[in-house]
């Protein structure tokens, strides 16, 4: 193995429950304009490129068995931050719980960022013990009307990678050349646009591609690891990781990848997700690496401007994966449920005083909010949530000794909150996504029978399904945005799938 | 210590006004508790103030007690705004009351006041959200119904409870409350009104909430020095006791009851001497704090009238209506009668008082002669109880 070139060792994705059929879009605007897209997967109310990061990073991290507190570093890829400015990768690893002297990095500008942060989680100068954290999520948007908005979906993928990981890069390309128009956000809008001049368009996708995969390159060690350079020898990869804007355009690039139709359909998500962006070629990608006939993968990343990364991945030896991809909460939208849920039809925020939390308190509890952190009172022994002031068992002020609670928990009360019923905080999300269920949820102690209490709010699930005795496992959400300040906290949903 | 006597309680009516003030609303209840006295009151005899109220609408958050006091002329008299959210003027009573005992004053005013339906629904929502716990409970996203809507979760499945026992509380108070003058909904519904309204938080439907309401409530406190020349017919503390407790439910032993009311119940029975095991042969009436009904079940075990798991029953079969073991809400609870937040507690002072003087009109219970009065803030992080009684005679212990 070489000394500067990590490997993958484990991966994660995450796609959200909620599906439109290319059927809804077809009965609502008479046409499907986007090309093999069959269904595509849509954030609920409370989701954003944020949160899938996070559930897709936490998957991976989950199926390598590695605390957060191993990596060193933190690579976030997403064209659809849910700030224009601001560094998301910070927050993201705060949810995590990844070290404050990790490297946090933060890629974005176009598509293309998810193989940018991956051969950066390549090259990362790893300590002993410490893991580098790769993670790409996306859900563009466009006008409803157009292919863009059609083909848009939702998903993360997230890859674990150490000094020695099974699954490495055997040769490395990419490739430039300026292509204006054919894919773009302006600023202020969250809208992806395009000139939509097709011909232009595809020859800017196939020949930057072709030229990526042209200057494929093994480096030093190409004769070590009999790797090929340039396009040949690539007909024998297993899989292709494509980017896919929509569910045709990979399979126009065959010829210039060198690669059949097959190969990339064997790992394409576009048809059940649709365009996931930067996670796109990222998911193909975790695709290829669980499954245990692939040995060698192409993953082929394209974005606007135009640029493209291709990578040779061989794999030698099994890589874990907690995919969840495909959901048994999966939840079929109606065209008008989608636009609800896209924010396309509900009123502004309702207006109001009273209650209010101030950003430097959220702030305080972070370590609550983003990673269930309770506390063990120093006197007695009893874990309390938020971990301060007095200890409710037996009084002390002594202190808490810092617990992280696994966030699996049973539930001790429950209510259903109707419309209308949400205090103001909540009013959009409801019109955005229905009633919801709050609880009281007894949160299991890491070791031991003992739990602790703490309320929450349920997501990824149909309101009044969740009843006292329930058991469920929290899982970070969007809590409410004020000030133009996105809250990220825990809710909780039902403890089937991880 | 001194006794202290009730001697003057009056409010205004509990309802929307538009056209009032939370000034003007006093100033009515006020004049009520005024005429209530049967001797000569000058103003000059008040001591001291204490007032309770949550400021919904942040009309006046700050100094909005003496605002009140000025406005009814009683210049110059020290006057303490409580807030403990819907137990702030049952507070406020509790601080006119150790006033007096303690020998500081020998006439106090308590009371409170509250203008909660100025407001758009968003707003009201914004402010009924202030008194649970601010930073998790409500950042769940739930409001006071949700949150007693998880108590009547946990109330289900510890105790058995039916829910159809929460529409009984609705309808015994709906029709208490229709012979009420001062009531807000003052008319009568049946059970299947009451189960099959919208529902609010399951399984708490529109007949299970109190409404929000604009209204003053206010009580004079006498020693038993000046009692008699105020009252020929003054009403007795015979006990008070208070309690808090964690803020948000997660933070308390129990979901399904209030361990702050059973606290509370617990020193006032102590100080008036009712026996805590046949608290419903001590006491003809109870107002107790109904602000969803699941709050009335949960009363009637905290506060020693029937075991926890036979709530559901204690008012499906009458035991605490007329004719049964206590009298529950005769002034119709907060469900009909209304809920003021700051002047709640005060109010049902207020019907006690009638109450004990035999002044209750059609919803007289007969013989009164000793009832308490159950006051708590939020969903339990404060509670007082009151125990009252007529006194036959004033007389220094």
């Amino acid at each position: 193995m070489t000394e500067d070139e990590n490997g993958v060792r484990a991966i994660g994705a995450y796609a959200p429950r909620h599906r439109l059929p290319a059927s809804e879009v077809e009965a609502a605007w008479g046409s499907v304009q986007a090309s093999g897209v069959g269904r595509k997967a849509v954030p609920g109310a409370d989701e954003d490129a944020l949160t899938m990061a996070a559930a897709a990073a936490t998957n991976a991290l989950h199926a390598d068995g590695t605390d957060a507190s191993a990596v060193g570093v933190l690579a976030l890829a997403t064209t659809t931050p849910p700030l224009e400015e601001e560094d998301l990768s910070v927050r993201l690893g705060s949810m995590l719980g990844v070290p404050e002297s990790a490297r946090h990095e933060a890629y974005g500008a176009s598509t293309r960022a998810g193989t940018r942060a991956l051969a950066a989680g390549f090259d990362a100068d790893l300590a002993t013990d410490e893991v580098a954290l790769v993670v790409a999520a996306d859900c563009p948007k466009g006008e409803p009307a157009g292919e863009r908005d059609q083909a848009a979906g939702a998903g993360a993928a997230a890859f674990v990678l150490v000094d020695g990981g099974p699954a490495v890069a055997l040769a490395r390309g990419s490739f430039v050349r300026p292509t204006p128009g054919t894919r773009f956000r302006e600023r202020g809008t969250e809208r992806v646009e395009g000139l939509g001049v097709t011909s232009y368009d595809r020859a800017a996708f196939t020949e930057t591609l072709a030229g990526a995969v042209a200057n494929l390159d093994a480096g030093a060690d190409e004769d070590d690891r009999g790797a090929p350079d340039g396009a040949e020898g690539l007909g024998d990869v297993d899989a292709a990781a494509v980017q896919a804007p929509d569910g045709a355009m990979p399979y126009r690039a065959t010829d210039a990848l060198g690669v059949d139709a097959d190969a990339i359909q064997r790992v394409a998500t576009v048809h059940d997700l649709g365009d996931t962006g930067a996670a796109s070629p990222l998911l193909g990608l975790a695709k290829a690496l669980a499954d245990p006939d692939v040995e060698r993968a192409l993953v082929a990343g394209y974005g606007s401007g135009a640029g493209a990364d291709a990578f040779v991945v061989d794999v030698d030896g099994a890589v874990p994966a907690s995919l969840a991809l495909d959901r048994e909460d999966e939840r079929e939208l109606s065209y008008a449920q989608y636009l609800r849920l896209r924010d396309e039809v509900v009123s502004d925020p309702p207006s109001g005083g009273g209650a209010y939390v101030s950003v430097p308190s959220w702030r305080r509890t972070l370590p609550e909010r983003h990673r269930l952190v309770a506390g063990r009172c120093e006197h007695c022994g009893a874990l309390a949530f938020p971990p301060e002031g007095a200890c409710g068992d037996c009084g002390s002020l002594d202190g808490y000794e810092d617990v992280q609670l696994p966030g699996t928990g049973t539930v001790e009360a429950a209510t259903t909150i109707s419309q209308g019923g949400a205090p103001p905080e909540f009013a959009l999300q409801q019109q955005r996504d229905g009633d919801f269920d709050v609880v009281v949820v007894a949160f299991d102690a890491p070791q031991g029978d003992d739990t602790v209490s703490a309320p929450a709010q349920l997501t990824d699930v149909d309101a009044g399904d969740v009843s006292v005795g329930d058991d469920v496992v929290a899982t970070g959400r969007r809590i409410y945005s004020q000030e133009g300040v996105t809250r990220y906290g825990f809710k909780v949903r039902p403890a089937r799938d991880r | 210590m001194r006794d202290a006597y009730i001697v003057g309680a009056g409010q205004s009516d509990f309802g929307s006004f538009p056209e009032e003030s939370y000034r003007s609303l006093f100033a009515t209840a006020y004049e009520h508790a005024t005429e209530s006295i049967d001797g000569d009151l000058d103003p000059g005899m008040v001591d001291e103030a204490v007032l309770g109220t949550l400021g919904v609408g942040g009309r006046q958050i700050g100094l909005s007690g003496p605002a009140v006091t000025e406005h009814v002329g009683l210049h110059g008299v020290p006057t303490t705004r409580v807030e403990n959210a819907c137990a702030a003027s049952g507070y406020a009573v509790r601080q006119a009351v150790q006033a007096v005992k303690s020998g500081m004053a020998d006439l106090v005013l308590a009371g409170g006041y509250e203008v909660m339906t100025d407001a758009s629904g968003d707003a009201t929502r914004w402010w009924l959200g202030v008194s649970g716990e601010t930073e998790w409970e409500r950042l769940s996203g739930t409001t006071f119904a949700g949150v007693y809507a998880q108590m009547a979760s946990a109330h289900v499945d510890e105790h058995g409870t039916d829910p159809d026992a929460m529409s009984h509380v609705a309808v015994k108070n709906h029709a208490h409350g229709a012979k009420n003058p001062h009531a807000q909904l003052g008319f009568e519904c049946t059970l299947e009104d009451a189960r099959d309204a919208p529902v609010v938080a399951d399984p708490l439907t529109l007949y299970h909430c109190c409404p929000t309401t604009d209204g003053a409530a206010a009580v004079l406190v006498a020693s038993e020095d000046v009692a008699a020349d105020l009252s020929d017919d003054p009403v007795r503390v015979a006990g008070v006791g208070a309690a808090s407790d964690a803020v948000g439910l997660f933070q308390r032993d129990t979901y399904a009851g209030v361990p702050a009311s059973a606290m509370a119940a617990e020193r006032a029975y102590d100080r008036a001497g009712v026996d805590p095991n046949a608290v419903t042969d001590a006491v003809d009436f109870a107002e107790v704090h109904d602000c969803f009904a699941i709050a009335e079940l949960m009363a009637y075990a905290d506060l020693g009238f029937c075991a926890p798991e036979e709530a559901g029953a204690f008012v499906a079969d009458g035991r605490s209506d007329y004719g049964g073991d206590v009298v529950v809400n005769s002034s119709g609870g907060l469900k009909s009668k209304g809920h003021p937040i700051g002047a709640t507690g005060a109010g049902q002072v207020v019907e006690a008082f009638k109450q004990l003087r035999g002044d209750a009109g059609d919803r007289q219970v007969a013989d009164a002669e000793r009832g308490l009065t159950h006051n708590v803030g939020g969903s339990g992080g404060a509670a007082v109880v009151h125990v009252l009684e007529r006194a036959t005679e004033v007389s220094a212990r």
